[in-house]
């Protein structure tokens, strides 16, 4: 992304290029100019409509044909609708060990950065109904906590970050009808399972007093409420 | 809004008391025991009150630092999360109280920041005002870079044309703020955006109690836009 950003930003300098006096820093950057135009093209193009195709059917397998997450063995996370920024960062943080996690350390080790945009946008663009799941008297509380956090515990407000539909913004994941039992998983063991990597420090320490500060019952309150939000 | 009332009623204790006395005279025994007793409990409150301003303890300070943490920043510096969430390190201690009691009072609206400041105390408040006051870590930044020289220029010279103050005569020349006018520096610039472009839907929402936010209207008005992004462009590279 950045690099084809820093290539339009380039583009308006081929205009006063002709009509310079002094032509040789010029010269210079035409040829920056051409060798990014191409290398943006060139990577564009390296990932083949079939060969992402292929590759969303087999994250298909698991995560659900639309991408709405699937109870295996593990609750499997839902990525429809998914922010492009957080699957982007997951991806590498399996990769870097930043997120242990065999399986998908696996399925991250051989993508690359365009596959990974590629697909990224693929479930974004998704919209199923949300799995659901959660225990349905549960959902007032958990809607409570989320939009307000629990400030005489000092638990903040979800909705500060994730947005008051839950949406997410960049790399703050969307978690409007993420699986029930999988944000179980992720708030009771946040600190065993993300920013696992001391030599690089990620995001994902934002949320580890929040996960630490909510109780058992809270966090399943708050599990139930985001599995049924559309 | 149970809490906070009932303790600044408990600071009027000894003229509860003085109610009470008058009271007294005019009705029977049997309803004056009662106030009396209520009376009292007004009138101990305030030793109370007295020792909350050293009983926050460093525990609970920490603790709620941290919730603060959470979204203002690990050293109050700011955060992008689906709203800008202000920065707040080095900010005027008596601003930050001042918009703590706004939320809570409903002069700024704001449902998150509602609940958050309705459960601290006036002691709490100022702990946490003094904490943020002292951290200094770098501006955020984010601002369009291209646009800062426009930026300083406004805040240091206003628009003559258009009746724009400079922003440096309230804020300071180095937008550092001073009582209850606030640090500017290193704020998020979507955060001055947001605030500038929204000011009257915003900020003195209780006519019950106008505030000093009524001082920024007339100037959020005269801004242009592109004049806003540019002050907010200067203000977050500010150190």
């Amino acid at each position: 992304m950045k690099l084809i950003n820093s290539y339009r930003s380039l583009r308006p300098e081929e205009g006063p290029l002709q009509s310079a006096h002094r032509i040789l820093p010029f010269v210079g950057l035409a040829i920056l100019t051409i060798v990014f135009a191409a290398t943006s093209r060139a990577d564009a193009a390296a990932v083949s409509n079939s060969a992402v195709e292929a590759k969303l059917a087999y994250c298909q397998d698991c995560h659900g044909p639309l991408g709405q997450g699937y109870r295996g063995f593990f609750p499997i996370p839902r990525l429809a609708g998914q922010q492009i920024e957080y699957l982007d960062n997951q991806l590498r943080a399996f990769v870097e060990r930043r997120r242990p996690n065999p399986i998908m350390s696996n399925v991250a080790h051989v993508l690359s950065p365009d596959m990974i945009t590629a697909l990224a946008t693929k479930f974004r663009d998704f919209n199923p109904k949300p799995l659901g799941g959660g225990p349905k008297e549960l959902v007032a509380k958990g809607e409570r906590i989320f939009q307000d956090g629990v400030p005489e515990a000092n638990v903040a407000a979800c909705a500060a970050c994730h947005g008051p539909k839950a949406l997410g913004y960049e790399q703050i994941p969307r978690l409007a009808g993420q699986l029930y039992r999988y944000i179980i998983k992720e708030l009771t063991n946040w600190s065993k399972e993300r920013g696992q990597n001391p030599a690089k420090l990620d995001t994902s320490f934002i949320m580890a007093p929040v996960a630490h500060s909510l109780t058992r019952s809270q966090v399943d309150a708050v599990a139930a409420y985001l599995s049924d939000l559309k | 809004m149970p809490t906070r009332p009932t303790l600044r009623q408990a600071a009027t204790g000894p003229l509860s008391e003085g109610r009470g006395r008058r009271i007294v005279k005019i009705v029977g025994l049997q309803v004056a025991l009662p106030l009396a007793i209520l009376a009292i409990a007004f009138a101990t409150a305030p030793a109370r009150a007295k020792d909350d301003a050293t009983a926050v303890s460093k525990q609970a300070l920490e603790a709620k630092i941290k919730y603060c943490e959470v979204c203002h920043g690990q050293s109050g510096q700011g955060f992008q999360g689906y709203y800008p969430i202000p920065r707040l390190a080095g900010q005027q201690p008596e601003y930050i109280k001042n918009q703590l009691e706004a939320f809570d009072e409903r002069r700024r609206v704001n449902p998150i920041m509602f609940n958050v400041a309705h459960v601290l105390s006036p002691e709490m408040q100022t702990a946490l005002a003094t904490d943020f006051n002292k951290l200094n870590p770098k501006p955020f930044g984010g601002g369009q870079k291209d646009l800062v020289v426009t930026g300083k220029k406004i805040f240091e010279e206003g628009i003559a044309n258009t009746d724009v103050p400079p922003c440096a005569s309230c804020h300071g020349p180095e937008a550092k703020g001073d009582g209850q006018f606030p640090r500017l520096a290193g704020q998020l610039p979507d955060y001055v955006f947001k605030k500038l472009t929204n000011w009257s839907k915003e900020r003195g929402q209780d006519p019950a109690k106008p505030d000093t936010s009524a001082i920024m209207e007339p100037i959020a008005h005269g801004l242009t836009e592109p004049q806003i992004k540019a002050v907010a462009a200067y203000l977050s590279y500010l150190q």
